[in-house]
């Protein structure tokens, strides 16, 4: 029974679709196949492009500062996905048992920084590690610690792990608040259950409470990886990909080459090549990471 | 109801009819002048506003539309502006290859040599300062046509806390080896000798230019000319390496500000403001901020022995240009007349009333009241000028030698990279850009 014209067939309702539609290609579809016919060319932003073919590609790969790019992008991931993962996880596990009033205020503490834009945090962070006035070298100082305190932004070893620290310090609430509501699914009676078997709290958190838990992980490191791979601003706030490319991403890099040095093609491959590695860590993230009794298979 | 619309409407457009009646005799004379500039600090943009409003006041009909963006702002958007045809007439733009060049290529910008005869611009500023502004037809940077004439001078010294010398019984040096000398003198009374941030910024590259140009005399500048506007020549120079070597020795024996590699380079000017450093080399961009320390004064690297006219690094801010936006002979002169207010005497006296430091000299009957540090680089303006000693920034020479030097300086204070290395690398990159203008 037809009630209303939108119950008609598939058909006739498409031009509902149509200003969705228009908006996403005209903002989203047409720059991805720009984008990716711009990587087969050599455009400086102003002549008219001059087809290259596979030439942006083949320098690419040949390119070392390009691996330099990958290679820090793959220690950031640690601090992006793996960190607040676990840290989000045990945080879930030891607030869950809390009444609910304290977890309420617990879980908003932890997630505040998640409510912050990257770039401001990047630019507080930047002042807390500043060597001369920030707080953090002040207080390692004041405790007789000044050994320790290091110009962290422009020490070609600490400078990935202490912009690192600034995104698990953004993700981890996140984190804690997805996985709590995961295990709001969970069946009270199987903590019970395992709790009269005699298991421990470390016993049901690696039997139960994590095994159930895959979905959200999943969930999670979809979200956080594709975030580390498209890492910029927290980067470009503090180092701008320095000191020396110590801390150089992908789309720093792609930035350089498009608007500091308008090598816009060149540019528009770094992007391409990054997508595409967005697309395979996802797929593996998704065929990989399944419950036991989902099979990897399928 | 529907009669009260359709009455509505026939009223609106009988307004409508009379408002565009009304406004055309108006709109036949009025000129409206799009101006784009760099100008985003609160001093400067006052400054901005009353030229204008001058301008303005001085050609009836006129009205500029005036948009400020930043340094960075506009390196991204005026290319792209002009090229789809509705940018600015007048701008501001960077010199050397990657902007001005670049536009030029395009056909972007037009040529200003009949206002500078006509308005005798060269009669204000060097013809070394405006060689900056050239661009030939086969794309050669520093001859040919001229594209463009700046308002603000730029020079890279050496500014120095008398308080702090004062304080380590060090003289304000008179030659190169007095200054290098006095620097351990401040070191052993646990005053940083130098001010130094690295993080963001390029204090660092301040620093190696102003130490290895200050090396080569007025008389033999050439050779700096020909590798700064691409005509050939090597960065592998013995006066290279010995600066790198010496900035080298100052970062790793402990004579720049302790933490310098993770402070930016604006934070370690307040740094030095707050008396922190006795001495930072930097430009005059910085007097703004620097005129609120009376300590700190402003003087040239002092001259190395054998050389009588050091060069100085230094040139000017982001030239005004005439875009391909201005279409027909009227916009193109009335273009031309605006730049020609923009680096008169009249705006250089109100630009140093601000504190800024005018390209254009100041006219000898000008009422200016000049902060000393002002005073200084005007004076020092004048001599370097007279002596045909106004250096380059080196990042000029090829598209990519900032991003070069950026990628190889942290390594060189750091102590892992040989002096060596690191005038190679800044050559290599020289000589591929030379290899692909080919």
């Amino acid at each position: 029974m037809h009630r209303t014209k939108l119950d008609g067939p598939v058909r006739g309702n498409l031009v509902y679709v149509l200003p969705g539609l228009i908006v996403y290609a005209a903002f989203v579809f047409i720059p991805i196949l720009s984008a990716i016919g711009l990587s087969f060319a050599d455009w400086n932003g102003l002549a008219r492009p001059i087809w290259v073919g596979l030439d942006n590609y083949a320098k690419l790969f040949a390119d070392e500062r390009f691996y330099v790019a990958l290679r820090n992008n793959a220690v950031l991931m640690l601090f992006y996905c793996l960190v607040p993962l676990s840290v989000g996880l045990i945080l879930a596990a030891a607030v869950w048992n809390l009444k609910q009033r304290e977890q309420l205020a617990l879980r908003t503490f932890f997630f505040m920084p998640y409510i912050m834009p990257t770039a401001v945090l990047g630019i507080i962070w930047a002042w807390l590690y500043n060597p001369a006035f920030g707080p953090i070298d002040q207080v390692l100082r004041a405790i007789g610690l000044g050994q320790f305190a290091l110009p962290w932004l422009g020490d070609f070893t600490f400078v990935l792990p202490a912009v690192g620290i600034v995104a698990s310090w953004y993700f981890f609430g996140f984190c804690m608040v997805i996985f709590l509501t995961g295990m709001q699914r969970i069946d009270p009676a199987m903590f019970d259950a395992a709790r009269i078997d005699g298991a421990g709290p470390a016993q049901v958190f690696a039997k139960i409470t994590a095994p159930l838990l895959i979905p959200e992980i999943r969930v999670v490191l979809l979200l956080t990886v594709i975030a580390s791979i498209k890492s910029f601003d927290l980067i470009f706030t503090m180092t701008r990909g320095g000191p020396a490319n110590a801390t150089l991403v992908p789309n720093i890099y792609m930035y350089q080459l498009g608007f500091d040095l308008s090598r816009f093609g060149y540019a528009a491959a770094v992007a391409i090549v990054g997508a595409v590695l967005i697309f395979i860590v996802n797929y593996a993230i998704h065929r990989f990471v399944r419950a036991a009794d989902e099979g990897a298979g399928a | 109801m529907l009669k009260t619309i359709s009455r509505l409407a026939s009223v609106s457009a009988i307004g409508l009819l009379a408002a565009v009646g009304a406004a055309l005799p108006t709109s036949a004379h009025a000129q409206s002048l799009p101006v784009w500039d760099d100008y985003t600090f609160e001093g400067q943009i006052a400054v901005m506003q009353q030229l204008n409003k001058e301008f303005e006041a001085a050609h009836p009909g006129v009205t500029i539309t005036r948009t400020a963006r930043t340094f960075d702002d506009m390196k991204l958007t005026l290319k792209l502006a002009v090229s789809a045809g509705n940018g600015p007439v007048v701008t501001k733009v960077n010199q050397g290859a990657g902007d001005m060049g670049a536009m030029v290529k395009e056909g972007l910008l037009l040529p200003v040599d009949p206002y500078i005869s006509q308005y005798g611009w060269d009669k204000r500023q060097s013809d070394s300062v405006l060689a900056r502004d050239r661009w030939s037809d086969s794309g050669q940077f520093g001859e040919g046509k001229t594209y463009g004439i700046s308002g603000l001078g730029e020079m890279v010294g050496l500014f120095y806390n008398k308080k702090l010398l004062d304080q380590a019984g060090v003289p304000v040096p008179k030659s190169f080896d007095e200054f290098v000398a006095g620097l351990d003198t401040l070191k052993a009374k646990g005053i940083p000798p130098f001010m130094m941030g690295t993080a963001k910024q390029h204090l660092a590259l301040h620093m190696i230019a102003a130490i290895s140009q200050a090396h080569i005399d007025a008389s033999q500048r050439k050779t700096l000319d020909d590798l700064i506007y691409g005509r050939g020549g090597t960065w592998k120079t013995e006066g290279n390496v010995e600066s790198a070597k010496l900035v080298q020795h100052w970062a790793k024996d402990g004579y720049f500000f302790p933490g310098y590699q993770g402070i930016g380079g604006d934070d370690a000017v307040q740094l030095y403001i707050s008396g922190q450093g006795a001495y930072l080399i930097s430009g005059t961009w910085y007097f703004g901020d620097m005129q609120h320390n009376p300590d700190i004064h402003f003087m040239p690297i002092p001259a190395p022995k054998g050389i009588s006219k050091p060069m100085l690094v230094g040139g000017v801010d982001l030239a005004w240009a005439i875009t391909s936006q201005a279409k027909d002979k009227a916009s193109q002169d009335l273009a031309g007349a605006y730049i020609d207010y923009m680096v008169s005497e009249k705006a250089a006296a109100e630009w140093a009333a601000a504190g800024y430091f005018p390209a254009t000299p100041l006219p000898a009957d000008a009422n200016v009241k000049l902060t000393p540090l002002l005073a200084e680089g005007i004076a020092m303006w004048k001599t370097i000028n007279a002596n045909d000693a106004l250096g380059h920034y080196p990042d000029w020479a090829s598209p990519t030698l900032l991003k070069t030097i950026d990628d190889n300086s942290p390594h060189l204070l750091a102590g892992d990279q040989t002096p060596e290395a690191f005038v190679d690398a800044l050559d290599a990159d020289y000589q591929a850009y030379l290899k692909s203008k080919k």
